[in-house]
């Protein structure tokens, strides 16, 4: 009789609405501003990594085509839905995705923001949407600033010394801010000329159209600045096709990925700002999962702050440290 | 009197000399215009090495264009040429580290040819627009694209690979021209003959004229669309190995939006986008107008947030120029 009791209430127990809960997944989805773009597909690893680590964790990517109104409309479907607990998402425009999000977060989901905070103000990394659970990224300014500086360092002595900034695309928000952080830091400092702006849309291709025109009207540089490493692949081949030695000039790009950090070992570029794409994507899981589980999250993560890397990866450090592997591909 | 009636009566044929030359000649003289302000403006345009470079810069975007002229002469669309361009990039890229250089140079066009072929197949075997079914090419070419490199650079750091993209010949004082132009310019003779010159050519304005006159009079005009389609791909194919080989770095997102670029250098030349009329050497010059505009812009280091609306006027001129040759 007392071993059908027992029987009878762990059953009951097991067909509780709080066992269903316990055992039901957490469930994750990301909106990549890309699914087919290299950085979006090493913070998916990340996130990825987060949800094995976790257990019980179900995580799916959505297709952010590069279009803010893609990816707005993912919000809203996942709202209607119903089918996950929190998003983590990679925005495509940081103002315009933030009305979906609040949105998203007065249903009831977690949201965490990768790679740029979602509001106006693109310095601030606290959260600007109400409710939003955590934003993953470094301020665009503090990487921009020291790229620039670099660049001022290199320029000592030299007079003048002739920079070509390579950035994305100016029509993007985070762009131009890096853009504007780039003129302000070198404008204070009289020997340094920005002789030409290129944009290179984040393709090697378009970088090596750009830069080739440029060097038509400036064949004499110092400096090629830039905020993605895709820019210093089309300059390189620019360089060389135009016959100009390369190690003479200091290049600079931004995002530090495999390709580059080859390069740089090689000796032909001389630094890039550090990315962390894998970190984001594994650090904005993460907080979600333990939102989710009830603990407390801090509202920014900055994945440069927990990096063993420098803002900064030049040679030297690389040099030093022989079994870095870089965050993703290229 | 005889003097000013022989003035009037010599008036009427030169206005519309002039109206006709608009007409034929519209893009024609906005590059010229353009050809004298870029040389006003900056010293280093008018080089031989700033025109080498503008051509090589554009090759793919060339022989793409010589090939759609055929395409939409013959009364199709092709949507698919950048999604080939991105089929044959990555594929090259993939075989030239992973097989032979030699053979992924080859490779790239043929593919590129098997993926047009396809879309000319479904085309007349369904009998559905040309618009639409290379529209949903595109995407499922493009997915092909993404599988194969997962979304990833291929990094194709060979010199068996590279020296079509690189390659330079020297000319002789100073100037040297890259495999890759000689390779279009090749290219664009072979379009231009077999347009002007054979019996497909023919065939390719009677369809893009009057499909049912064509069927009529004994024109396989399904076969002569197959063939257009196929040399469409051949030549997105041919351009995307080119890239891939001056890059040194295949991309499967490579080649996104170069065929409304494409599409518009051919309209922008004058080729009847209602098909049946137009001519090889018309989208060269739609090609080469977007060039300048682009060299002007990085030559002259104008604000980039000028440069579409700047592109936007010039085309509206253009076609503007061409249109009021018509109305006359």
């Amino acid at each position: 009789m007392t071993r059908k009791l027992l029987a009878a209430l762990l059953v009951a127990t097991a067909l509780s609405p709080a066992a269903a809960l316990a055992d039901d997944p957490i469930r994750l989805a990301f909106l990549a501003a890309s699914s087919q773009n290299g950085y979006n597909d090493a913070t998916w690893q990340g996130v990825q990594a987060a949800a094995k680590e976790a257990g019980n964790v179900e995580v799916e990517i959505f297709d952010g085509e590069f279009n803010a109104a893609v990816q707005y409309a993912q919000v809203e479907d996942i709202i209607a839905g119903g089918r996950f607990d929190g998003i983590i998402v990679a925005p495509n425009d940081t103002v315009g995705i933030a009305t979906a999000l609040e949105e998203a977060t007065e249903a009831g989901l977690l949201v965490a923001s990768v790679l740029f905070p979602v509001g106006p103000d693109l310095t601030v990394m606290t959260p600007q949407v109400k409710g939003l659970t955590t934003t993953v990224a470094s301020n665009p300014v503090i990487g921009a600033t020291a790229g620039a500086e670099e660049v001022v360092t290199f320029c000592e002595g030299k007079d003048p010394c002739k920079v070509v900034i390579m950035i994305g695309q100016l029509q993007f928000p985070f762009d131009n801010l890096r853009y504007q952080t780039f003129q302000t830091v070198l404008g204070q400092h009289a020997n340094i000329k920005v002789v030409a702006t290129g944009e290179g849309s984040y393709s090697p291709d378009a970088s090596l159209t750009a830069f080739q025109d440029i060097l038509q009207a400036n064949p004499e540089i110092d400096v090629v600045l830039s905020n993605a490493d895709q820019h210093l692949l089309g300059v390189e081949i620019a360089l060389k096709d135009a016959g100009i030695p390369i190690e003479p000039i200091y290049l600079i790009g931004g995002g530090l990925n495999a390709i580059t950090v080859d390069k740089i070992r090689e000796g032909l570029f001389d630094a890039t700002a550090s990315g962390y794409p894998f970190s984001e994507g594994f650090y904005a899981a993460d907080a979600l999962i333990r939102a989710k589980q009830g603990e407390t999250v801090p509202n920014w993560i900055d994945p440069a702050t927990l990096a063993k890397n420098p803002p900064i990866v030049t040679k030297e450090w690389l040099d030093a440290n022989p079994d870095f592997v870089a965050e993703w591909e290229g | 009197m005889t003097d000013t009636t022989l003035k009037t009566a010599a008036r009427p044929p030169r206005r519309i000399r002039i109206a006709d030359l608009a007409r034929e000649y519209g893009v024609l003289v906005i590059i010229v215009v353009l050809l004298v302000a870029l040389t006003m403006l900056s010293g280093s345009f008018l080089t031989p090495r700033n025109l080498l470079n503008i051509l090589n810069q554009s090759t793919p975007l060339f022989i793409i264009s010589c090939a759609l002229t055929l395409v939409i002469i013959g009364g199709g669309f092709d949507l698919s040429t950048g999604a080939i361009f991105g089929v044959a990039s990555v594929s090259a890229g993939w075989l030239a580290v992973s097989v032979d250089p030699f053979f992924a140079i080859v490779a790239g066009p043929v593919i590129g040819m098997v993926l047009g072929a396809l879309n000319g197949v479904i085309i007349t075997a369904f009998n559905v627009h040309s618009f639409l079914v290379t529209l949903a090419t595109s995407l499922v070419y493009r997915g092909m694209a993404i599988l194969v490199t997962n979304g990833k650079l291929i990094p194709v750091r060979i010199e068996e690979f590279s020296w079509l993209g690189r390659q330079k010949l020297d000319l002789g004082g100073g100037v040297a021209v890259n495999v890759a132009v000689i390779v279009m310019l090749c290219f664009m003779a072979l379009m231009m003959f077999v347009l002007n010159r054979t019996t497909l050519g023919r065939a390719v304005f009677a369809v893009g004229g009057n499909e049912e006159a064509a069927l009529l009079s004994g024109i396989r005009t399904n076969l002569v669309k197959i063939i257009t389609f196929a040399i469409s791909g051949a030549a997105a194919g041919l351009a995307g190995v080119i890239t891939v080989s001056r890059l040194s770095m295949a991309e499967p997102q490579a080649g996104t939006g170069l065929e409304f670029e494409a599409i518009a250098a051919v309209i922008l030349g004058g080729t009847s986008i209602m098909g049946g009329a137009g001519a090889v050497w018309r989208s060269m010059a739609g090609v080469l107008l977007m060039a300048l505009i682009g060299n002007g812009f990085n030559i002259l280091n104008v604000n980039p947030f000028f440069k579409d609306l700047t592109t936007g006027v010039i085309i509206v001129l253009a076609v503007a120029l061409a249109a009021a040759g018509n109305r006359r």
